[in-house]
């Protein structure tokens, strides 16, 4: 009953908001934000990722499991005994939007593109350590590394590895991505609208779509992707026929949704974008590691996990999900469970002293830490719960949210102790090394977590020839942080995708936090 | 007719020997918001020992219950918290936000008024055109610069308020000491001597505050709103601080699910505002000696 006055309200609201019918063969997708640009090699967003991934292809792809490389635009690929080779080989089909054949020439151009430094991306450390790459012939690539690195094609799966029209961006500059685009994907630039829309159109020839697909071509005409910043608004949409696909669900309204009979909802079991807090180690108060661990078992995670994410998240018991590839479970237990009389007990030991304030003191030192965190709803949310349970061990926790417009230069500073973050990451290797490797101080490594022993385990798992061998090293980086407590791991988002009534085959995958991949095998039956 | 007419002036008398409390009091709207001011006051002061529950503890089972469950008279927040607690809480840092901002931004716009009406030929234009240029920042673009530069907070929220009062402030006192400063009795203090400052404080001053009066408690009203929108906006109290607009923004979230948790601090909020308007106008009315017949 609450669920359908609920939903009467949210159809009421839409009917207000977009009064235009979704048109025929068009799908209309929802989302939060627009990004700053389409080009791969400028942006990060994922918002941008989402249409580039419709826009353009990757040498390989990943699939549902996240665990299994597929080809892309590269058909077969081989890796030499030493690890420091790896030889695409291209399909022959292929084409750019603009009709131009594709060749072994756009990889080279496209790669070079993006490690460059006068293009300055900020993620070219994902392309390895790239020593050369060449075009063998028109259609083989030669990928050479100065040393072995095992992460290489999961990171080419990314779009930030996506291949473009060197004519093109020549030809548009610094508007590459803001006025047009030309990549061999699914669909190609129409129109866009900066948060508006982006407008879609099907690439007629394109049938080169990743095997994790039933059908290798597209099967709508246009896609248009839709600005709509509230979450009311977009869900009211849904329901009312005005537009097709959003995976931008309010964890509140999910289990709505499902019970709804026009709406069709999907999610992935394989999906990595983990929210934690990191403490700075080298901060007074959180740089005692006895304080850490009582932290973390001062936390009801499950509690919280539950009234902020009404049970569409995962308590994070591990630093890394399970399903990831590198995942240790050894490294699992020695993350402290919920246990706030262990927590008094670990701060008593470590001779923090229950004052008159109810604030523990050590040493003159009150057990208080300052954390900054961008201000969203959930981090908010959550850090407001955490706050209440350290309040119950004797620990003062002192939180600042900033707004997301200079939130991001506040994290870069030293003026905190704690930050709360979420992130995708694709593997174990990916994002530990991502977070706790001492040369990505004072970010991402904010935490100025510097171990001599992790780099080595870190670079061991990136580098090592023999899968296990890599294997071994990052459940070593993994034990080692973990027993550290430099983290308090939190919550393991869901990925859920709501979709209209018309629309089939609409399938959560979930790589980088983009819920339609490649967006095929979608169809609408109206 | 005539009777009417006869006997209105037999009642004048009796009247012009009122107060200004009683000439309040007679409105029957200005009784009503006074007496939800002074009940808000009371509520706000006597919070600690008023409130049912601890305001920061939570009790994240009982998170979202809607009014009327046990226990939960006006139902719990998105932390489960008590909201007739967190209200009263809550009231006590909005009001007093109002009231410091209200002073600090009262205060010297009354002295930059003052100075600029007595020093007329040396202030005037400097403190006049500095207010106008003032009063062309909306406060909320104040408030979202002082938060970018000192971090959000109450503090920020409070001088962004202050500063969105004190030209008007200014304006209003600046007019009517003008006025006053015309009259006879300024002219003959400082013929016998008196210093500037013992003329503003003991002659000028004293004359000007009926409006002055009346302005800050309209503006009371209208600092409480815009300190919730900045707190609404995440500028201002901080968690766990219980604030009216940042629980009515903490709740947007959820309209359709928990309403309680936004529509209690805005309703509030609401009839905190109209309370205080009435009150100022009412006030006004009251002050007015034009009234006075």
């Amino acid at each position: 009953m609450k669920g359908l006055v609920a939903g009467a309200l949210l159809a009421f609201s839409a009917g207000v908001a977009l009064a235009q019918p979704a048109p025929r063969n068009t799908l209309v997708i929802l989302r939060e934000i627009d990004a700053d640009n389409y080009d791969p090699a400028r942006s990060t967003a994922r918002s941008a990722g989402e249409s580039l991934y419709m826009m353009s292809d990757t040498l390989v792809s990943l699939d549902w499991d996240m665990k299994t490389v597929r080809p892309g635009l590269a058909e077969r690929w081989d890796v030499s005994e030493d690890g420091k080779l790896y030889t695409f080989h291209l399909r022959r089909d292929v084409t750019f939007c603009d009709g131009k054949p594709f060749t072994a020439r756009d990889v080279v151009y496209s790669i070079q593109r993006w490690v460059a430094p006068e293009t300055r991306s900020p993620v070219r450390w994902r392309a390895g350590p790239l020593k050369e790459i060449r075009a063998k012939n028109d259609h083989t690539v030669e990928y050479e590394l100065n040393e072995p690195y095992g992460e290489l094609l999961y990171q080419l799966s990314l779009f930030f590895a996506s291949i473009v029209d060197q004519a093109t961006v020549e030809r548009l500059g610094a508007n590459f991505g803001v006025q047009g685009f030309n990549g061999t994907g699914p669909y190609c630039w129409a129109s866009w609208t900066p948060r508006q829309e982006l407008v879609l159109q099907k690439h007629p020839n394109y049938r080169w779509g990743p095997p994790i697909y039933r059908n290798p071509a597209p099967q709508v005409d246009r896609v248009i992707w839709r600005i709509v910043p509230e979450s009311q608004t977009r869900l009211a949409a849904l329901q009312t026929g005005q537009a097709d696909v959003t995976q931008y669900i309010p964890p509140i309204a999910v289990s709505q949704l499902r019970q709804l009979p026009m709406v069709k909802m999907s999610t992935q079991e394989n999906y990595f974008w983990d929210h934690f807090m990191g403490f700075k180690v080298d901060k007074p108060v959180v740089n005692d590691p006895a304080f850490r661990r009582a932290v973390n078992q001062a936390v009801n995670r499950s509690a919280i996990v539950q009234a902020v994410w009404f049970g569409n998240a995962t308590p994070a018991d591990a630093y890394m999900n399970p399903n990831t590839a590198g995942y240790d479970a050894e490294a699992a237990k020695l993350v402290p469970g919920y246990d706030p009389e262990a927590a008094r007990r670990t701060l008593d030991a470590a001779g923090w002293a229950m004052g008159g304030d109810g604030v523990r003191a050590k040493d003159g030192q009150r057990a208080s830490f300052l954390v900054y965190a961008i201000n969203t709803q959930e981090g908010r949310r959550y850090l407001e719960a955490i706050q209440a349970d350290l309040r119950r061990v004797g620990v003062e926790m002192r939180i600042q949210l900033w707004d997301a417009t200079v939130g991001w230069g506040k994290l870069a500073t030293q003026e905190f102790d704690a930050f709360i973050m979420s992130y995708p990451y694709v593997t174990a290797t990916d994002g530990f090394s991502l977070y706790f490797d001492s040369r990505n101080r004072p970010t991402p490594n904010r935490m100025n977590w510097s171990d001599p022993a992790t780099d080595a385990a870190l670079q061991e798992a990136k580098t090592a020839l023999d899968p296990n061998v890599r294997m071994a090293a990052i459940a070593r980086a993994q034990r080692i942080v973990s027993e550290n407590n430099v983290w308090l791991p939190m919550a393991r988002e869901q990925i859920w995708v709501a979709a209209s009534q018309r629309t089939e085959g609409v399938r959560a995958h979930g790589i980088y936090g983009v819920a339609l991949y490649k967006g095929l095998d979608i169809r609408l039956t109206r | 007719m005539s009777a009417t007419a006869l006997e209105t002036p037999a009642a004048r008398p009796a009247r012009r020997r009122d107060g200004v409390w009683p000439r309040l009091l007679r409105d029957p709207v200005a009784a009503v918001a006074l007496g939800f001011v002074v009940l808000a006051v009371l509520a706000a002061l006597l919070a600690p020992w008023l409130a049912p529950s601890d305001p920061y503890d939570n009790n994240l089972l009982a998170a979202m219950k809607p009014p009327g469950t046990e226990g939960l008279p006006l139902g719990a927040d998105g932390q489960g918290r008590d909201l007739v607690t967190r209200l009263l809480f809550g009231l006590r840092v909005t009001l007093l936000m109002g009231l410091v901002a209200t002073l600090a931004g009262g205060l010297l716009g009354m002295l930059l008024g003052f100075l600029a009406a007595f020093y007329r030929r040396w202030l005037d234009m400097p403190i006049m055109r500095v207010m106008d240029v003032m009063l062309s920042f909306p406060a909320i673009l104040v408030g979202l610069a002082i938060a970018a530069i000192a971090g959000p907070g109450i503090p920020a929220v409070v001088v962004a308020m202050s500063i969105a009062t004190v030209p008007l402030m200014a304006r209003i006192t600046r007019g009517s000491a003008l006025v006053v400063m015309q009259l006879d009795y300024v002219v003959a203090a400082r013929a016998v001597g008196c210093t500037d400052a013992q003329v503003i404080l003991r002659h000028l001053a004293p004359n000007c505050l009926s409006p002055i009066f009346v302005f800050a408690t309209l503006r009371f009203g209208q600092v409480i709103l815009l300190g919730s929108a900045l707190s609404f906006l995440g500028l201002g109290a901080q968690p766990p601080t219980a604030e009216l607009g940042a629980m009515a923004s903490e709740g947007r979230n959820f309209l359709f699910f928990a309403p309680h948790i936004a529509v209690l601090p805005c309703l509030l909020i609401f009839l905190l505002v109209l309370a205080f308007n009435l009150l100022g106008d009412a006030l006004r009315d009251a002050l007015d000696p034009r009234m006075r017949f």
